[in-house]
């Protein structure tokens, strides 16, 4: 009865493998872009391509996953805020522009807290560029629905 | 003195897949060869020791091959 419920084997099974795994990588990058390949950068752009299938197999009337303009606007910028808002703590602290030993936060040692700067700054990114790629998307299918 | 050698025959074959995308008609084919060469480029980057962009050129890649297509859907597939 449910067997299929996207609309396919193929779709069915992107939508229940690829979209989970894609959006659960994507913060495994995020979180361990330290110590290996990744970043920011991958980890946003890794999520924006989940979000893409799963608007892609959905459909763009579905509840789920539909972004709109606005908003994605609105939180591609809150992500560039994120990013200074960890810069401004650093000042507030008493040291220069994203000078992470400065971060007003309880910690003793100073590679945690540069740690916890990098994770700030990363988290912004990774907003920023995957709602800069769903902001593409919005623009590419409006043009083509003119 | 091997690496080289397969450095060197990844740069040939990327210069052929440019080749066919310029002087192909079917913009399908070329999207689809683009991605070849996406993936051409992410072999060369890990042997030139640079995981990290070549992550970033995969995910880019792939989401890039996606809006072609998409774009694709409106305007003449075949270029005259």
């Amino acid at each position: 009865m449910m067997k299929d419920p996207f609309g396919g084997m193929l779709l069915n099974t992107a939508f229940r493998i690829l979209v989970p795994f894609s959006l659960v990588y994507a913060v495994y990058v995020l979180i361990l872009g330290e110590s290996s390949p990744g970043g920011g950068f991958q980890a946003g752009v890794v999520m924006g391509f989940g979000i893409i299938l799963a608007r892609l197999i959905l459909g763009e009337d579905s509840g789920i996953f539909n972004i709109r303009l606005k908003n994605s606007l609105a939180l591609a910028g809150c992500g560039t805020f994120i990013y200074t808002l960890a810069g401004w703590l650093t000042l507030a602290g008493g040291g220069k522009f994203l000078d992470y030993s400065f971060l007003p936060v309880a910690m003793e040692e100073t590679h945690e807290l540069h740690a916890l700067g990098i994770l700030m700054i990363e988290t912004g990114v990774t907003i920023c560029v995957m709602m800069t790629i769903l902001n593409i998307m919005d623009a590419v299918v409006r043009r083509s629905e003119d | 003195m091997q690496i080289y050698t397969v450095e060197a025959i990844l740069l040939v074959f990327l210069i052929l897949i440019t080749g066919c995308i310029i002087y192909e008609r079917d913009l399908l084919s070329a999207v689809m060869i683009y991605c070849a060469f996406s993936f051409g480029a992410v072999l060369l980057y890990l042997m030139m020791g640079s995981p990290d962009v070549a992550f970033t050129e995969v995910v880019v890649g792939t989401v890039s091959t996606i809006f072609y297509v998409i774009a694709l859907k409106k305007i003449d597939r075949w270029c005259k």
